[in-house]
């Protein structure tokens, strides 16, 4: 889905509600939206803001999952625990 | 994660759920334990605490439903009722009260208007790390949970017994906050931002 289309001279400069925009482009971001492509597009198209905080929350995602997600797990501690396991069977 | 009393596993049986639907998700249990605790032994006893749980509770687990959120259910239930006390955290706030402080619209634009996503660009892992860190813990969890370990709204509200809309409401505001402090690190490194072109 490309949504970096630059044809913002349509847009409005001021969003109407966006607490309530906000909230809707999240969780189109979070996969918990059915057919949210097309109201998308269209909010992408038509609004500024919703527009940049479309691609502003795109890429926290893109780096919180680069780079909060690497701590290296200590080497010993999957034995330990199925030794664990082991002594309570 | 109903309480429905199942059938018992045989011992062969427990083995095959152990290895084969616990322990593969052992690095994010880690990873969640680390950002709640903040501390390597911490979250090591706290993995450590959850698989044997885990274990002795097997026969409450439905084989072939979803393991890893029953796993992050059970630690996040170990982290509230045993480390939470003695992490190295600050006390813990009222969550009530943080929640209505930011239930509040002007909050949400005021927040988030001044930042781009060219300024993340360059943000260097410890800085988003830091400020997922800073978050209060209810915040930061449902950050944790949905971004980097990508469960669903509706698993999200199992594994933190609250309703959906709470989740979906909660994490908006946990975005919000996470923004502010990310648009302070980008202040303090002279990223670029709206305020500083006007």
């Amino acid at each position: 889905m490309d949504m970096n289309e630059e044809s913002s001279e349509a847009r409005k400069l001021k969003c109407g509600d966006t607490s309530k925009c906000f909230e809707l482009l999240e969780s189109i971001l979070d996969g918990e939206m059915d057919n949210s492509k097309k109201v998308l597009t269209e909010k992408l198209a038509k609004c500024q803001p919703c527009f940049e905080h479309f691609h502003l929350e795109q890429a926290i995602r893109d780096l919180l999952k680069n780079k909060c997600t690497k701590h290296a797990l200590p080497a010993e501690l999957a034995d330990s625990i199925r030794k664990q396991i082991q002594e309570i069977k | 994660m109903s309480e429905v009393q199942r059938r018992k596993y045989s011992q062969e049986e427990k083995n095959s759920i152990f290895d084969g639907e616990f322990m593969p998700h052992i690095d994010s249990m880690y990873n969640f334990a680390y950002r709640l605790t903040f501390d390597e032994d911490d979250a090591k006893d706290l993995v450590q605490d959850t698989y044997l749980k885990a274990y002795r509770f097997i026969n409450s687990f439905e084989q072939g439903t979803n393991a890893k959120a029953w796993l992050f259910r059970i630690l996040k239930n170990s982290f509230i009722n045993e480390y939470r006390r003695k992490s190295k955290q600050p006390a813990k706030v009222d969550y009530q009260e943080v929640e209505t402080y930011y239930n509040s619209d002007d909050v949400d634009y005021q927040s988030t208007s001044d930042m781009r996503a060219e300024s993340l660009k360059d943000m260097l892992g410890d800085e988003i790390s830091n400020a997922l860190n800073s978050l209060v813990v209810d915040f930061r969890t449902v950050i944790i949970l949905c971004d980097l370990e990508g469960f669903t709204y509706e698993e999200m509200s199992k594994i933190l017994d609250i309703p959906i809309g709470t989740v979906r409401s909660r994490l908006h505001r946990a975005r919000n906050l996470l923004k502010e402090k990310l648009q302070g690190y980008a202040k303090h490194m002279g990223y670029k931002t709206d305020e500083e072109e006007e």
